[in-house]
């Protein structure tokens, strides 16, 4: 059985930040041309960066939501940089930010296809329907995480706190899936 | 030996041929003997239950009297009406002034059926059911297995925040699937009012709440429909269950849909034994685009290394 080596993507990871303190946001909306303020329509203001790639929201509380980014680290840098930028503006922040990482979301491929109709039979935890959705949904309880597993054997890893939660729950799963003999390779 | 066994093993032999086949008649309440005829007791206790039970949950509550009951009404059934003939016990015509009474009574009686919003929401929702469940040509057990579905998301409190139409038709959809009962979630969520996409969320959320568990549908539930929907033969009918079969068994339906699996090798099928249909009349049947049934068709027929004269 020619086992490959499981790749895992991180696709997206979502960080909360908090700079206990509130901030004026009309006051940034002028300072900077690149930002989207409407509060009639959303109540934050939307900070996009072009490196790292991410888009930060920025609410009056002084609370912070970045997405978009492609590891924990690049999340935390990009915070970082967003204060960093208004702080360079003239806009006054008191305290460094708090961040959290909250969501990671990340691709893998295990190499080899998949037997969905016998693994809803044989795994807990899971809704397979194929007439709404092509992937068997499948909600670990340990690392707290919830897969979409596809028939070529793909898969989508969502709710992961850390990078280390992914690798753990992806290679749970690829054991299990081998020890139960759904997986096959070509 | 205590006491009570010892009595029941002296009388399971009869006193004048010592034999030991008794027979117990518990319509004439008697313990005969099977050789000799001998009436051996008259005072034969049934001791079966007295109390009537029609399904499992019935059994467990021992009750002794009444109706079977139905899951479709709020009620279960049982309640009583005033009926509207003004009439006494003993058929004369009520008095003007009592008819008033009767009149009120009968009213006030109707309405407290139902109390509160809950049971209100509950009898509105269980009438839903049943109007699906007629649109869609359901037999009884699947109307009373959406009922209980529906009547244990009420129990839950799951309803909060759905529409009731979005959950009715989930439950019967659900119901469908437990039941063996084939029906795509269009049709359910057509007859229900509803979208495919809400009645699928809403069934989603069931399936995780509910902790039950759905096994997919075979493809195969599906391909007698569209043989009698086609009007085709049996020969066809067998041709496509065969053609499943080994798709399933080459992994070819895994993460397919078995709406889509079952309309391909339903026209391979009518093409095989020449009564030959088109993609589109069997994409209208069964809810799938014509597209799936190429891609189904193709893949199907390369895996499969069937040849197929157009």
């Amino acid at each position: 059985m020619p086992k490959r080596k499981v790749v895992i993507n991180i696709e997206n990871v979502v960080a909360s930040a908090t700079l206990d303190q509130k901030i004026d946001l009309s006051a940034i909306m002028k300072v900077f041309r690149n930002v989207e303020y409407r509060p009639k329509q959303f109540p934050g203001l939307v900070f996009r960066l072009k490196r790292p790639k991410t888009a930060t929201l920025i609410f009056a509380s002084g609370k912070m939501v970045c997405t978009g980014s492609k590891s924990e680290q690049q999340a935390r840098s990009a915070v970082k940089k967003v204060v960093r930028e208004l702080q360079n503006n003239g806009i006054i922040i008191l305290s460094k930010p708090k961040i959290v990482i909250q969501n990671i979301v990340a691709s893998a491929n295990l190499g080899g296809s998949i037997d969905l109709e016998e693994a809803v039979r044989r795994m807990e935890n899971v809704m397979y329907e194929p007439e709404q959705f092509p992937g068997l949904i499948y909600r670990m309880e340990d690392p707290k995480v919830v897969m979409l597993l596809f028939a070529s054997g793909k898969l989508v890893c969502t709710g992961a706190k850390n990078e280390q939660m992914v690798r753990e729950a992806v290679e749970k799963l690829h054991k299990m899936l081998e020890e139960e003999g759904l997986i096959y390779y070509e | 030996m205590n006491e009570v066994e010892k009595k029941r093993s002296r009388a399971m032999v009869c006193p004048e041929c010592g034999s030991t086949d008794l027979i117990r008649d518990y319509e004439a309440g008697e313990i005969v003997c099977e050789r000799c005829g001998y009436v051996i007791s008259t005072i034969l206790f049934d001791t079966g239950p007295e109390w009537r039970a029609f399904d499992e949950e019935q059994r467990e509550k021992r009750t002794r009297v009444g109706a079977p009951l139905t899951w479709t009404i709020h009620d279960k059934g049982l309640s009583t009406v005033i009926d509207w003939h003004d009439s006494d016990i003993y058929g004369r015509k009520l008095k003007p002034k009592q008819k008033a009474r009767i009149y009120r009574l009968r009213k006030w009686h109707r309405r407290s059926k139902v109390s509160g919003a809950t049971e209100r929401n509950l009898a509105y929702a269980l009438s839903e059911l049943t109007k699906v469940a007629y649109k869609l040509n359901l037999p009884k057990n699947v109307l009373e297995t959406a009922s209980v579905i529906y009547r244990q998301v009420v129990r839950k409190r799951l309803i909060r925040g759905r529409s009731i139409q979005g959950v009715a038709a989930a439950s019967i959809y659900m119901a469908c699937r437990q039941c063996n009962v084939i029906r795509t979630l269009e049709e359910v969520a057509k007859a229900s009012n509803t979208s495919k996409k809400e009645g699928g969320r809403n069934y989603r959320f069931l399936l995780r709440n509910l902790n039950t568990k759905v096994l997919p549908v075979n493809p195969n539930n599906y391909v007698s429909k569209f043989i009698s929907q086609l009007s085709l033969s049996g020969n066809a009918e067998s041709l496509a269950i065969k053609i499943i079969k080994i798709a399933s068994e080459l992994k070819l339906t895994s993460g397919r849909g078995p709406a889509g699996v079952a309309a391909a090798a339903t026209y391979i099928a009518s093409l095989l034994t020449d009564e030959r249909r088109t993609q589109g009349e069997i994409a209208k049947g069964a809810h799938v685009t014509e597209v799936t049934i190429r891609n189904r068709y193709k893949e199907l027929i390369q895996k499969l290394y069937i040849k197929v004269k157009l």
